[in-house]
């Protein structure tokens, strides 16, 4: 980009007195065809070519006083912006690099170019395919920028170029992307082996594979498109328990007749869960809560709960003590204190967070009070007593529905305080 | 002659805090007032120079001046007592057979003064965050949007980043205290997340001062949903970084000398986030042996 900038006065100069090529000159900072008209580019060839460029040189100032240039307007047609959004993909993309790999043995303005391209590579959706990336380190010539003597090795040798190919690695880097062989023969051939580029690979593939497998919650890349199979994962991931059985109360099917759609409705129950919910007293109503968010990586999922509030202190339920005298033989109740040694009591010092025990989850295809009471339904299946407890659905307005009401500019907190006994 | 400053100093980095310097001679108080952890040298794009001479920026006020003596006095007693008492103020048999420690815990507001919420809106972002109690008042929550369009200024590159950090620990006369870990050898936070990795950055005091923007990293994954998650993570395991690029040389923290503990996510998902913190402590894991995770020799020679 800043090759461009050095380019822009000489543009500039150019079209002076002409506010509206100075102004096209600016539109075009963020291209790079600029330094491909032929008045612009810089005279100077790349160092192994002893031909003379056949592009004309630059003019020199006396030439440009004495005959102002006609074409102070300079035509340029951005290659990436001649494919409609609609057929913007891969093959496209290596299509735009083959013509400009075609158009110039030289590879005029090559820098300004990948610039460019890495721009355009999310619009593209090649932001994550190593082949671009070496397809795209294929443009700069070869053997070109390798330092050969002592001296060009003690400077920086090509800067503009080896900035360039670290920006490559840079949104590799960004998007996750594992540089392979190819990647790195690329680089030995473009810049040799001490330089900045080939440091950052080397950089790359040392930190990258430490820390591929850390997530103790893996995220399966891509995702799922079947809205239920990513129900179900993330309804696994966040159950915490393996145990715990997924059951799909509903598929998503449309009526054909009636037009009427239904949601997929899949929930998650443990065993644990299931005691907890059959001490439950039915005095107390259980709550359906919701929506709360999940990220699948960069993927939002809601999920509900069938939870209930903390009993109040005083009427917490006692644990039955198991009397001694119940067996003479041995103890029914061990009180051992296993302590290691003096001192070492690995309980951390703090009050303890106590919070309503969570019966259930579950994830919904559309987020209305009837899908979940037919959850709550299913759920009766397998938990009789949830029919003799009243269920309260606390909802909070829902992403869908957040989204209708910013148009509103209004923001209301639906408290859907329904106490109903469902009953088969 | 007592003067009590207060030194209303834009430090760039850390949410333009607030610097009160009391210092008994006005030549110390000068000598102390650059903020060595909390500044940077980071200036936002098309913004002039800060130019405005020291003096300008003192705000002079009798009241204000009394409490800050009170306060600083009341802290050096409490300092001397201490000491008298036994290392940081506790029995030295206490000391001594310490296994776990809580460093920080949430469960009043006050708690929540000790920390400092950031986002990229520094540098021209639109993420927010803020921190609250949460419902039941015992816990911290960390919540808000992150948002990574990049702002218009033509240099910067990157955006999006929300992140929570503690407050440098100060003793009387606001001389630099730093937390000692020594004994310990892990990190114990008891969190509750919605899916997102966080990192986990801990700033400790370094010899130069160019090495200010150092900082030691790991991250922190969360697994969302409605359980709390014990994360204990090594401290052989933070890698050192420098304005948020690894370093190739790496070498264990100096876990005597941590200044600071952050969190911060930056995970390029545009939404909102929350973290709810229960509480943070230090403990020792007899099972860990390893002194340092990655490789101290030089590379990329």
């Amino acid at each position: 980009m800043k090759c461009v900038r050095v380019l822009l006065p000489l543009l500039a100069r150019d079209s002076y007195g002409d506010p509206l090529a100075l102004g096209q000159a600016w539109g075009l900072r963020r291209t790079f065809s600029c330094a491909q008209t032929p008045n612009m580019c810089l005279s100077r060839g790349f160092r192994t070519s002893m031909r003379k460029p056949t592009s004309k040189p630059a003019p020199t100032k006396r030439e440009e006083e004495a005959q102002p240039n006609p074409k102070s307007l300079v035509t340029f047609e951005d290659p990436f912006k001649r494919f409609d959004q609609d057929c913007r993909n891969k093959a496209t993309f290596s299509h735009v690099l083959n013509v400009f790999c075609k158009k110039d043995v030289r590879r005029r303005g090559h820098v300004e170019f990948i610039y460019a391209a890495l721009q355009k590579m999310p619009e593209f959706g090649v932001e994550r395919d190593l082949r671009v990336y070496n397809a795209l380190l294929d443009i700069f010539p070869k053997e070109v920028f390798v330092p050969q003597n002592s001296i060009q090795r003690m400077f920086n040798h090509y800067p503009r170029q080896q900035e360039c190919g670290v920006q490559v690695l840079e949104q590799m880097e960004r998007y996750g992307i594992l540089p392979d062989a190819e990647t790195k023969f690329l680089l030995l051939q473009i810049f040799g082996q001490k330089s900045h580029p080939f440091l950052k690979y080397r950089r790359m593939m040392y930190w990258f594979p430490k820390f591929k497998n850390i997530n103790p919650y893996p995220v399966p890349y891509p995702l799922p498109c079947d809205p239920v199979d990513i129900a179900k994962l993330s309804l696994q991931r966040i159950s915490a328990d393996l145990d715990a059985r997924i059951t799909v109360y509903q598929m998503p099917s449309v009526e054909e007749k009636t037009r009427i759609t239904h949601p997929y409705i899949v929930g998650i129950q443990s065993p644990d869960q299931q005691s907890l919910l059959q001490k439950h007293s039915p005095d107390r109503p259980v709550y359906v809560e919701g929506p709360f968010p999940l990220w699948l990586k960069k993927t939002c999922v809601y999920y509900y709960l069938l939870r209930a509030e903390l009993l109040p202190p005083g009427e917490k339920e006692e644990e039955e003590d198991i009397d001694p005298e119940r067996n003479f033989y041995f103890p029914m109740q061990l009180d051992l204190d296993l302590e290691r040694d003096l001192g070492d009591d690995d309980s951390f010092d703090v009050n303890e967070v106590e919070e309503g025990p969570v019966f259930a989850m579950c994830m919904v295809g559309s987020e209305d009070q009837a899908t979940l009471a037919q959850w709550i339904r299913g759920l009766q299946e397998t938990n009789p007593i949830l029919g003799h407890i009243p269920v309260v659905f606390r909802l909070e307005s829902g992403p869908l529905k957040i989204q209708a009401e910013t148009e509103m500019e209004e923001t209301y907190e639906e408290e859907a305080l329904q106490s109903q006994k469902l009953k088969q | 002659m007592i003067l009590t400053f207060k030194f209303l100093r834009k430090a760039g980095y850390s949410l333009g805090c607030q610097w009160t310097i009391f210092c008994p001679l006005a030549r110390l108080s000068f000598a102390q007032c650059t903020p060595r952890m909390h500044s940077s040298s980071y200036r936002r794009p098309g913004v002039l120079p800060d130019n405005t001479p020291p003096w300008k920026n003192v705000d002079f006020n009798f009241k204000k001046s009394i409490e800050e003596v009170k306060k600083h006095f009341g802290l050096l007693k409490k300092e001397i007592v201490d000491h008298w008492t036994g290392p940081e103020g506790r029995p030295l048999i206490e000391h001594l057979l310490e296994q776990t420690r809580v460093i920080w815990e949430f469960r009043s507001q006050q708690d929540l003064e000790q920390w400092v919420v950031s986002s990229d809106q520094e540098i021209g972002g639109k993420s927010e965050t803020y921190l609250k109690l949460s419902k039941n008042s015992q816990t911290a929550l960390l919540y808000g949007t992150l948002n990574t369009s990049v702002p218009h200024d033509g240099e910067t590159r990157y955006s999006g980043y929300c992140s929570l950090r503690s407050k440098m620990p100060q003793g009387a006369f606001n001389h630099r205290k730093h937390h000692d870990w020594s004994s310990f050898n892990a990190l114990h936070l008891r969190i509750r997340g919605d899916g997102r990795p966080w990192m986990v950055n801990l700033g400790t005091e370094m010899y130069f001062s160019h090495q200010k923007d150092d900082l030691y990293n790991y991250f922190m994954f969360t697994r969302g949903g409605p359980y709390w998650q014990d994360v204990k993570i090594p401290f052989s395991k933070f890698f050192l970084s420098s304005r948020g690029r690894i370093q190739d040389d790496q070498h264990p923290a100096w876990l005597d000398k941590i200044n600071t503990l952050g969190f911060t996510l930056g995970d390029k998902a545009d939404g909102p986030f929350q973290l709810e913190i229960d509480f943070i402590g230090v403990c020792i894991d007899r099972a860990h042996t390893e002194e340092f995770a990655y490789e101290k020799y030089k590379r990329n020679p």
